[in-house]
This record gives C-alpha cells, structure tokens and sequence, in this order.
C-alpha cells in the first residue's frame, strides 16, 4: 500500500494514464502525486495552464492533457519529484521517461545506465538521450529510453561503475558525416582554436559532428571568429578542419564574410569633423 | 539527400518563423512536415537582426503578439528542451522620447500596455538614467520601460525550434531551394526542389525577403519587398548597461548583450531596395552620430564589425498571416518588417491554428494579404 511503501499500485498508476489517443501523440507529463499535501508549484509554473489550478492548494493536481506538451517544467520544480514526462511516440519499441535527477555526477548523453522501477530493483538497462540543465528548475532532467513495456514502470536509474557510452539511440548519428575517430580523440581537443573567443577544438569538432558544416554556422553557434580578429586565424582553421571531417576539398568550404573595418577602430573615429 | 516523395506540409524557409511553425504544427501531431532551407537556418532576417525582444507597442494587438512571445521565450529552453541556451535575458527596454509630441503618445502606450497587463512605466530622465547611467539627459523629455523586455539569441532560438520540430518527426533540409510550384485548378500539387519534387496540398510561404518570389512560382501577387538594414558591434566591454535603448525620432536601438559587445542600428530609408547584404559608410557614420549624442561616453568603444541583412516590408510595417487569395493550400507568414524574429511563437501558434481550422488565440484576420488590396492598412508607430 502507498501509505506504507511509498509505491503506487498498479491500479493507481493505469487511472492516471492518458487515452491511447494521447500517448501515440507525444510527450505527456505523468503526475505521481497521490497524497493531499499544501504544494501547488507544478499549478503555477505550468506556461500551458495544463495542470489546473487548484482551489485549495491541497488539492492533488489536474491535468489538462490536450494543452500538455510534455516540455518538463512540472517535472523540475516539483519538489517531490513526483511528475515523470513519458514519451511513446516514437513507435519503434522504445519509450522515453524523463526523470528529475538530483544527484552528482549527472550521466551523460548517450551513457547506458541500469532501469530501476519505483521499488528500487534494477529490471533493464536505459539509454541516456538527453539531459537538460534547466536554468528555470534548476532541477536536472534527465531523458532516459527503455523498452515500451518498461516505461511505466522505469522511475529512476542507477549509473554503471564502468560506465559506457553507447550512441545507438542518438538520431544525431545518422547524418553524422563520415569522421577519422583515432584522429578526433588526441589532446588535440584542447587546442583553442578560436583564440578571441577561446573555443577550442573540441568545441569545433563537437558541432561539425552535429551537422553544422560551414564556417557561419560555427561561427553562429559558439561565437568563433567573432571577436577581434574577425576570424582570421580561426577562420581558415575551422574550414581545414570541416574539410577533413566531411571529406570535402577545402577550397569548397564557404569562408564566412569578411566585413569592415579591417581592425577595430573607436567610434569617434567615426564622427569625423562634420560632428554637430 | 534527397526529399521525400510527399508531405502533409511544406513549409519554406528556416528562419526563425519557418522553424518555429514546424515545431508547433509538429507538437500538435501533424506528421510528415517538410523544412526547406535554400542556405543555411536563420541566414535572412532572423540571424541577421538586432536580437531584441520588446512588449512596448503602441497598437494593441502588436502588444498582445508580443506578451504571448515573451511568455513562451521565458520557458523557451525548456518547452523546446534546448541543451545550449537560448539566452532569454529579460533585461529591458528603455524607449526615449525625444520631444513632448512623442512624450504625450508615450503616455497613452503605456495606458495601453498596463490595461494589458505589460509592466511598463513612464520615466523622467532622471529616472531613465539611474537605468542606464550613461544616457546624457538633456537629449531627451520622457522615457518609458519595461523590465520584462530584453535580449534573445536569434541562431540559438532557430535552432532550438528546428532541433525540437526534428525531434518530433520534421524533415529538416538546409542547401534546398524551392524552384517551382505546381498549381492544378487553384490548388498546389507539389513543390519543386533543387532535390526533387514533393507532392504535398499545403505550403507555408515562411520565406521572409524571397515570400514574393515564391509567391510568383505559384501565381500570386505578395506585396512584400525588401531593403537593406545595418547594425555595427563593438568589442566585448565590461557591463555598463542592460537594457535595450531605443528612439524613434532618434532613429536608433542599441544594447549591450550578455557577452558584453554593444549593438546598435538604425533604419534608413534611402537604403537600397534589394538583396545586398553590404555594408555601407554612411551608416556607420550616422550611426556613430546618433550613439555618441544619446551615451556620449561610448565614444571611445572599438567598433569590430558592421553587417547588414534586409526587412522583409510590407506598405504597412506589419505582418502579413493567412492564405494566399485565390490559391488553395498556401498559408503566408511574412512581410515582418522588422520584428518578425520577437513574435515567431505568437505567428507560429496562429499560422499553425489557421492551417488547421481551429480558432484564434489572437485576432488577426485583419493582418490578411487582402487589406492592401482593400486599402485597411493597420498602422503601427513605435517602430525603427
């Protein structure tokens, strides 16, 4: 029984499921809060008004599951950590829960780590997709894939003493382009390759995995060759460095645009002597 | 890579407003959508704007678009589950009014915003410059602000929008252009691509400064054309101020964003009415002017680079949301004029809501290509 364990039971869980409708659809938040108690943050953060406010702030919440979006906030502020955010969407065997996570080190993505159910015993193993350091919450969430059947059951996990990284489940993978790995895993990452903005190697490399393939997208992302020297000792290194990843002449690699001034000039400069 | 064969929607154009429309249509449930990017995410308006955010309108329903953006942008890294960040600095806006005329219409936005619920206040100068310290007072009457406004990283906030529309089964498809569109007894058939052809009935016309020119592929007139818009950016200097400052009769919007450069643009309209993307001197030179007569001790900050990118314009300086007339299956989400970037969730949430018939969160049936045609044009003033 709840009271004493601290588990719901079966039946308890299978009313709060949504429709079958519902959970094809996308991610939903999973509220486990069973006990009236005077708490109302997951009411008030909601940015959907999908959980309902509450009359009494006793009251166990409710919850609008068409205006739900599964976006988490719920899960992070409850300070029970009570609210799951189950995602069955996908179709292909697997199911997502996202866990609140307060403990260190957090796992990282792509880490396989041990399912444990809300008892406590270990029935599979997981696989890191995401994890979300929420500025908001400041509560880490934690996204987990397990096998369908496992996804009510999976509540939180344990990490894997030697841990292993496994990237099966990254859809990044797929478009990753085709890589030289002994190459990418020297000291080399160290390297700070944009010197104005100090973005290193592995700051590079990380996002040219990721699919950005041009020097402006780069450059967008993590601010290389936006300092002072206007990218011309990064510039060509990251282009290089693209060009080696993809496998692409680097004569194809679109250089970012070059803009005035030539170097950084005060803005008096500017006035010149018409200056009211 | 190529395209898939068909699509329940293709929407054209991956900037902010694109991405943003495909995340919502995409979170509703809608599968196989299409994203077609000619270049790269956010390389138009959006990654080429002023990156601020602002609620302080003078026309109430560009005051309500913007309070349902800033809302969502509040929770934005979490709805979209964006791992970076997409750097939601609600430091402000301080808005200058130069004369009494402008000190009088400043009073009545405020009205206006309070009665909507926007915490914006009236200010003396004196008051203004315990905001910003640096403002020389005796070039301006009045001033408003609004804490809740402030800064928003363009590139990250497109790529959450795109990573979390991929997440949800949108196929994303940058260096793709849109070359033709097939249109059978008023109705499109498909949309050609530089990687093949999709089959689909309805297209979002998200294409900013090049709306028009898909407009044309498939017959129908867009009253939208582009012109070139500056900005210039300093070096990264220690906090001096947070907030956006901004003037109309003073024609400028400067910043200092969270990494500490200092961005500043202006609006000219003898700017060149096409798709030029350089930069020019008098710019700079006005620009510089304007910066040193409002916060003369910037004079002596770096600038390091200037870069220009173009408003997608309507006569009217507001948006255009809706079908396109006498085409079945094109929905239009352009013409932003300048602000498209701080108002992509509302568009996004009414685009998304037309397309599927389903009611209104915001009125803007009157923000219809047809008024043009009509002569109804919605006119809003606090603009640079």
């Amino acid at each position: 029984m709840l009271i004493n364990t601290g588990v719901p039971t079966r039946e308890q869980i299978e009313l709060r499921l949504p429709s079958p409708e519902r959970r094809a659809r996308g991610p939903y938040a999973m509220v486990e809060c069973f006990q009236e108690i005077p708490c109302n943050p997951c009411s008030t953060s909601c940015p959907f008004d999908a959980i309902l406010p509450m009359g009494d702030i006793n009251e166990i919440p409710a919850i609008d599951l068409d205006r739900c979006t599964g976006c988490g906030i719920c899960a992070g502020v409850c300070p029970g950590l009570a609210i799951f955010i189950i995602d069955e969407s996908k179709g292909d065997g697997t199911a997502s829960v996202t866990i609140p996570y307060e403990f260190r080190p957090l796992p990282e993505k792509g880490e396989m780590v041990r399912a444990v159910n809300r008892e406590g015993d270990v029935i599979g193993d997981a696989v890191v997709t995401r994890v979300l350091l929420s500025k908001k919450t400041k509560t880490p969430l934690v996204t987990v894939r397990v096998a369908d059947e496992h996804v009510h059951e999976v509540r939180f996990f344990n990490l894997i003493d030697n841990k292993t990284v496994c990237d099966k489940t990254s859809s990044k993978i797929e478009e990753e382009p085709k890589t030289d790995d002994t190459a990418c895993a020297t000291d080399d990452d160290e390297i700070i390759l944009c010197r104005c903005e100090g973005i290193t190697l592995r700051t590079i490399r990380d996002l040219i995995r990721e699919g950005y393939t041009t020097v402006d997208e780069i450059k967008r992302i993590s601010r290389a060759g936006m300092g002072p020297c206007q990218a011309r000792t990064c510039g060509p290194l990251i282009a290089s460095e693209i060009a080696r990843m993809t496998g692409q002449p680097v004569a194809e690699i679109q250089p970012s645009a070059h803009r005035a001034p030539v170097k950084p000039m005060p803005i008096e400069f500017f006035l010149g002597g018409d200056s009211e | 890579m190529n395209v898939p064969k068909s699509a329940s929607i293709v929407i054209i154009g991956g900037g902010v407003s694109g991405c943003a429309i495909a995340w919502n249509l995409a979170n509703r449930g809608i599968k196989d959508i299409v994203l077609l990017e000619k270049d790269t995410l956010a390389n138009g308006s959006t990654g080429r704007c002023g990156a601020g955010i602002r609620m302080q309108w003078a026309a109430e329903k560009n005051c309500r678009l913007a309070q349902y953006s800033v809302e969502f942008f509040e929770n934005g890294n979490e709805i979209l589950g964006y791992e970076r960040d997409i750097e939601f600095e609600q430091s402000g806006y301080l808005i200058v009014a130069a004369n009494e005329k402008e000190a009088e219409q400043f009073k009545k936005n405020v009205k206006l915003q309070n009665s909507l619920g926007i915490p914006s206040v009236y200010l003396t100068p004196e008051e203004a410059r315990e905001i910003v310290p640096l403002l020389d007072t005796s070039q301006f009457v009045a001033a408003t602000f609004c804490q809740k406004d402030g800064h928003l990283n363009p590139f990250h906030t497109t790529d959450a929008y795109a990573m979390a529309a991929e997440r949800l089964g949108v196929k994303k498809f940058k260096h793709t252009e849109v070359i033709g569109i097939e249109v059978k007894n008023g109705r499109i058939e498909s949309v050609e691509t530089t990687r093949g052809r999709i089959a689909t009935n309805i297209v979002v016309n998200a294409a900013g400064g090049w709306s028009k020119a898909i407009g044309a592929m498939a017959g129908v007139d867009i009253p939208t054309y582009v012109q070139r818009h500056q900005i210039l950016v300093t070096e990264p200097l220690e906090p001096v101020f947070s907030p956006m400052v901004m003037g109309f009769s003073y024609n400028i919007y400067i910043q200092q964003v969270p990494h500490g450069s200092i961005i500043m643009g202006r609006s000219d309209n003898t700017e060149p009415l096409d798709f030029r993307t350089t930069s020019g001197w008098k710019f700079v030179e006005e620009m510089t002017k304007t910066c040193s007569k409002l916060l003369p001790a910037l004079r002596t900050a770096n600038v390091l680079r200037q870069w220009a990118g173009h408003y997608c314009m309507t006569e009217d300086a507001q948006p255009i949301y809706g079908p396109a007339p006498g085409l079945e299956g094109m929905y239009l989400a352009c013409g932003f004029s300048g602000h498209g970037f701080m108002l992509a969730p509302a568009t996004a949430q009414l685009v998304s809501e037309m397309i599927l018939g389903e009611p209104l969160t915001i009125d803007v049936s009157d923000l219809d290509v047809g008024r043009f045609e009509r002569r109804e044009l919605v006119f809003e003033h606090s603009v640079v």
